[in-house]
């Protein structure tokens, strides 16, 4: 598979670690500001696209592992499922970090505040951008065009 | 503390952890999916025994109860009443008989981890639109439930007809769900509510054109799902491509659940204030009436094996939409509750006799090869066990008297034969077809084996214990047919009717 030119190339360097970071910020704010962990997900998810369209199929193959991908997006689903069962003695999805809990109860409005919350757009968050990035990879990968 | 949320998180945590399990090689997916499901069996038995010893649950999501500060329900509840937990139990029973005969039946495919993360998805989509009270969550499940068997239709993607049925399913199957999708948002946009039961007092109070219009596209999304009789065609090319023990998902549960349970649940909890039961029943009534016709007479015609039963899931979903129509039209006298009792029942019977019909017919599939049956003459000699599987399975649906199939029809035929008898007539003609088409494929079963036939055996044992676990279940149910029929299916039509308990069993708390 051939890649892009150098300009493309030194451009995706400078811009993969910026928009990685702002997907970052987008999931670690989404109990404070628009956004959360479908969309910072899916931001983060153009670092992937950014650098298999950049740097080419061949080399992407060298750096991203399926089985390592497809168990991080399970992981974002059970960190999900687990936090949910946190508060299972009053109920499912009881917000037992915010009313009781030794973290992330701060004051309304700070980073480490709304229960758990920011740990689920993490869940989320790693959920979407693995499961996009293996889909999208593994469509990239797809035999070839004639049958 | 209750069940009710393990039905959900077991699944769910069986799903999310496949892809790490499936990491330790060898045989370890199918052991977990198949721990996964027997402990969602165990709790689908719980919740059950739950509802019939303590009547309905009323669960809310994310605090003890629905309520807030406001005296409207404001979070999410699931409410499982007695016709709930009649779904839950056969979905739960249903699902782990399909995993358990996936182990060896998928065995030569790739991708398995997708397989059961996908099977357990299913279930759990099914599981969640049983429980759920909220509608909005009711649509999520729905698509999750969907998305999963769109995936399972066309999971062998190296095969043609896979991938045409999968694309066909997907397409007309996404258009459905965006109609109940629509319909969710009128409702929401007329009564800025989405809790099922307070939607059934906010529309007492102020009936509109716009319920109506959603209640059309509910309707219109359901009996698609159901593969009622205009929209079959997903369901006779769905079926026969997806592997078998998806087959019998799909035709035992997911058709049910997405499809006669959720309009059930749709029309009584939720519109009954606000609708004329007449009118809405007697259109139930006309597609039950050409869903009846159409998928028997069409079975009778078929030559491929898995299409036949399918064309048979359209037609015995004729007579349980039959049923629940007549259920509607006749509210509160004693023919409607034979009607309703009749459908449901005629609900759990189908499940167990078609998921039995699917295993048996992946058995020949996966020991011959092929589905079409004028190869297959003479299976008798060198498959009896799954030859007998059959013979009970096809004498169930058809209605025999010491099997299972014969009350739950009984109760349909003469129900509508006291509403109306021109129904009646319909439902026997219907019969006569199904009849037809059965017979013909045991003439086959027992005729001279062919070239073809002489080589093969019966299937290996993890195969063929679900299939006789389901012959036991049909048997066994039909020994006691008016037993529970009483017991069991009256109570539910009549909680199913309950439009107040089912209210006041979530207001109430408040």
């Amino acid at each position: 598979m051939s890649d892009m030119g150098v300009i493309v190339k030194t451009n995706a360097r400078a811009l993969i670690p910026l928009i990685g970071i702002f997907g970052c910020y987008i999931v670690l704010h989404g109990h404070l500001t628009p956004g959360g962990g479908f969309q910072g997900g899916a931001t983060i998810v153009g670092t992937g696209l950014l650098f298999l369209i950049a740097f080419g199929v061949d080399e992407a193959k060298k750096r991203i592992n399926k089985d390592l991908y497809s168990a991080l997006e399970g992981v974002g689903g059970l960190v999900f499922l687990g936090v949910a069962m946190l508060g299972l003695s009053v109920a499912f999805f009881y917000n037992v970090l915010w009313h009781k809990g030794p973290l992330f109860n701060g004051k309304p409005g700070t980073l480490l505040s709304a229960g758990f919350l920011p740990i689920m757009n993490l869940g989320v968050g790693l959920k979407v951008f693995t499961g996009l990035v293996s889909a999208v990879f593994a469509l990239s990968l797809f035999r070839r065009w004639k049958g | 503390m209750t069940w009710l949320p393990f039905i959900i998180i077991i699944p769910l945590f069986g799903a999310f952890s496949m892809p790490i399990v499936s990491l330790l090689k060898g045989k370890a997916k199918e052991i977990w999916a198949t721990i996964i499901s027997f402990a969602t069996l165990i709790v689908g038995i719980e919740v059950f025994r739950e509802v019939w010893s303590g009547g309905t649950i009323v669960y809310a999501l994310g605090s003890e109860t629905p309520f807030g500060k406001a005296d409207f329900p404001i979070r999410i509840v699931w409410e499982v009443d007695k016709f709930g937990a009649i779904m839950v139990l056969i979905i739960t029973f249903v699902s782990f008989l399909a995993i358990l005969y996936s182990l060896e039946y998928m065995k030569h495919d790739t991708g398995l981890e997708k397989y059961y993360t996908l099977i357990l998805i299913l279930e759990l989509g099914m599981l969640g639109i049983a429980i759920t009270g909220d509608i909005f969550n009711f649509y999520v499940f729905l698509e999750i439930m969907s998305i999963a068997s769109y995936a399972l239709v066309a999971f062998r993607h190296d095969t043609w007809e896979g991938i045409e049925a999968g694309i066909k399913y997907m397409f007309v199957g996404s258009l459905a769900s965006s109609f109940v999708l629509l319909g969710i948002a009128l409702l929401y946009g007329q009564y800025g509510t989405l809790t099922m039961g307070y939607l059934a007092v906010k529309m007492s109070e102020n009936p509109t054109i716009v319920a109506k219009i959603a209640l059309a596209l509910f309707l219109g999304g359901l009996l698609f799902k159901s593969g009622a009789a205009p929209v079959h065609m997903w369901l006779a090319d769905a079926h026969p491509a997806a592997p078998s023990s998806i087959s019998a998902m799909l035709s035992g549960l997911v058709i049910k659940i997405g499809g006669i349970y959720a309009i059930a649940r749709v029309v009584f909890s939720i519109f009954w204030p606000a609708i004329n039961p007449a009118t809405v029943g007697w259109i139930i009534i006309i597609f039950a009436c050409i869903t009846l016709i159409v998928g028997n007479a069409m079975a009778v015609v078929q030559e491929d094996m898995k299409r036949l039963l399918a064309y048979s899931s359209v037609g015995q979903i004729g007579y349980i939409l039959l049923g629940l129509g007549i259920g509607i039209v006749a509210y509160g006298s004693k023919v409607g509750e034979i009607a309703l009792a009749g459908a449901i029942y005629h609900t759990v019977n189908h499940a167990l006799m078609k998921a039995l019909l699917f295993l048996v017919a992946g058995v020949v599939l996966h020991e011959l090869g092929t589905r079409n049956l004028n190869e297959l003459s003479g299976l008798a000699k060198t498959m009896p066990k799954t030859t007998f599987a059959f013979l009970i399975g096809a004498a169930a649906i058809v209605g025999m008297p010491p099997l299972n199939g014969f009350a739950s029809k009984w109760l349909i035929y003469e129900s509508s034969a006291l509403f109306n008898p021109l129904l009646g007539a319909i439902a026997i003609i219907g019969t006569a077809f199904c009849t037809a088409a059965y017979v013909r494929v045991l003439f086959t079963f027992f005729g001279r084996p062919s070239e073809k036939v002489m080589k093969a055996k019966d299937p290996g044992a993890t195969m063929l214990l679900p299939i006789f676990i389901l012959v036991i279940a049909i048997i066994g149910m039909g020994l006691f047919p008016w037993q529970i029929s009483d017991k069991f299916m009256v109570p539910a039509a009549k909680s199913l009717w309950d439009i107040m308990g089912y209210v006041i069993s979530l207001m109430g708390g408040g």
